[in-house]
């Protein structure tokens, strides 16, 4: 990252990210250094050998509060305050309700829902200078993706408590999520890895976005940079969708093949 | 005729534009039975022998002031106004002439508007409902469909609009907005080519509910908001599709 000239949207602001270790997140921590902010970066795995050295990496579990105490002392320690809080740690379970487990419930909800209530209670008291939250948020969380029930509804709770903090926490904290469609990290390889005929499904995929292409964990990052840049001061509480028009098609698409 | 007093909609009047079209003539044939006096007001005359028609033009204004003209003078009133007539034009706005994009909000936006604007005097009598026809492509796009989507996108915030101003009078406003309804506008939709039938039987997979919708369904929910149980429910717009805009796009994988 050291070629890179910070544009400093984000100077002199300190920012933590969960998740931060890969995908949309790294991508966020990535973006976020580049705009001259201060990253903590916090996963439930090693640190990858890779990443960018500017950022501080904390092991820690969302859906544990002891390791979201151990973040707030982190983050204590290192700035004595906090600007900025991605709420990006996610997973999803590939089931329907039926299938579903106590157990499942517990892990995803853990991560999904707990994870982002937890971090934000905990952290928006060191937001002395006002601070803003960013969550993620799905496509899935306003329309069904089939086999992915408490996914889905992880996101609706998430994009119901974006609005809360945002009403309860305002003017001081904003508070925004969004919301992806197909963006190409792992998770999205390994649903088309299980197709009958992969790049079938791809090219299907493709032609229903018309952006013309998948996103990027990097068109993300570019979203998450303005909404925590104070040229986005006039922006809380909503849910903005980030997905190359893929949901504004009807499901539809009778020229398909 | 069976003149049963527990008819709901009994001794209410209606008038349904459009209520000659395939969706139109199922609504008017289930107000008509649930005892509601039903004119069914379109440009060409095909209704069920219980319904009465009346010639109505709904892009002219003469038209509309004529339609409640007649109806003050046989009714003094109206309870229940559907907004139904409607067309689409399958094109992109690059294909499409000024005059088809006059002609299609003067069909299902300026249509609803004046056939409202003149019925307001006689349903503030004693109140009613009125339904106008929007459509899940209100909300999201259907390829090549597009003046259309606008025209339906313009009946939802009129619908909202109209809502507001007019709740104070016990007029309450609402949308239904149908997802695919088997009709012979359907059929046309998927074209005339040798594809067509495969086109149709894939879409309607799409649906989680593995059908598509009858004018019977759409006349089910249009009964259900014309009458008293609806009593709280205004300034919405009702999604009937079959579960079809509930889901992401299905990826075939």
């Amino acid at each position: 990252m050291a070629d890179h000239q910070p544009t400093g949207t984000l100077a002199g602001k300190s920012a933590v990210i969960t998740g931060g270790g890969r995908g949309i997140g790294r991508a966020i921590a990535e973006r976020y250094i580049q705009a001259g902010a201060a990253v903590v970066c916090c996963a439930r795995s090693e640190r990858p050998d890779d990443y960018p050295s500017e950022a501080h990496w904390l092991k820690a579990d969302v859906s544990c509060m002891e390791d979201i105490k151990r973040l707030r002392s982190t983050v204590e320690g290192l700035f004595g305050e906090l600007s900025i809080l991605v709420n990006n740690a996610g997973m999803q379970i590939e089931k329907t309700i039926l299938e579903t487990t106590d157990q499942d419930w517990q892990t995803l909800m853990g991560v999904n829902a707990f994870g982002v209530f937890a971090c934000s209670r905990e952290l928006i008291p060191l937001m002395h200078k006002g601070g803003v939250i960013i969550n993620m948020g799905s496509i899935s969380g306003n329309i069904a993706d089939p086999c992915l029930a408490i996914y889905n509804a992880s996101k609706a709770f998430v994009h119901g408590l974006t609005r809360s903090i945002a009403v309860d926490h305002g003017p001081g904290i904003r508070c925004n999520a969004i919301s992806p469609g197909w963006i190409m990290t792992e998770m999205a390889h390994a649903a088309f890895s299980v197709a009958k005929d992969p790049e079938k499904a791809r090219q299907d995929a493709l032609a229903r976005h018309p952006a013309g292409r998948f996103g990027k964990p990097s068109d993300i990052a570019e979203l998450a940079t303005w909404l925590a840049s104070d040229a986005a001061s006039f922006a809380t509480g909503q849910c903005y969708t980030l997905d190359g028009g893929l949901t504004a098609a009807s499901p539809l698409h009778p020229g398909l093949e | 005729m069976n003149a049963s007093k527990d008819r709901p909609l009994r001794d209410r009047v209606a008038v349904v534009t459009g209520g000659c079209g395939g969706i139109g003539q199922a609504i008017c044939e289930r107000l008509r039975k649930e005892g509601a006096e039903v004119y069914a007001a379109d440009l060409v005359r095909q209704t069920h022998p219980d319904v009465k028609y009346l010639e109505h033009d709904v892009t002219c204004e003469q038209s509309a002031i004529d339609l409640m003209q007649h109806m003050q003078s046989h009714h003094d009133r109206i309870d229940i106004l559907v907004n139904a007539a409607g067309i689409e034009i399958e094109k992109t706005i690059e294909e499409t002439t000024l005059d088809e994009w006059n002609r299609i909000f003067a069909i299902n936006v300026t249509g609803t508007f004046l056939t409202s604007k003149y019925a307001l005097a006689l349903m503030r009598k004693t109140g009613g409902s009125i339904i106008n026809f929007g459509s899940y492509d209100g909300f999201i796009a259907d390829p090549r469909l597009s003046a259309y989507c606008a025209t339906k996108g313009a009946v939802h915030a009129l619908t909202r609009a109209m809502a507001c101003d007019h709740g104070p009078e016990k007029i309450r406003v609402n949308a239904i907005c149908p997802g695919f309804i088997d009709t012979p506008m359907l059929k046309g939709f998927f074209g005339e080519g040798s594809d067509s039938e495969r086109y149709y039987e894939a879409a309607r997979e799409v649906h989680p509910i593995r059908r598509y919708g009858t004018p019977e369904d759409v006349a089910n929910l249009v009964f259900w908001l014309a009458g008293d149980e609806a009593g709280y429910a205004t300034g919405q717009l009702w999604v009937l599709d079959g579960g079809l805009t509930a889901q992401v796009q299905q990826m075939r994988l």
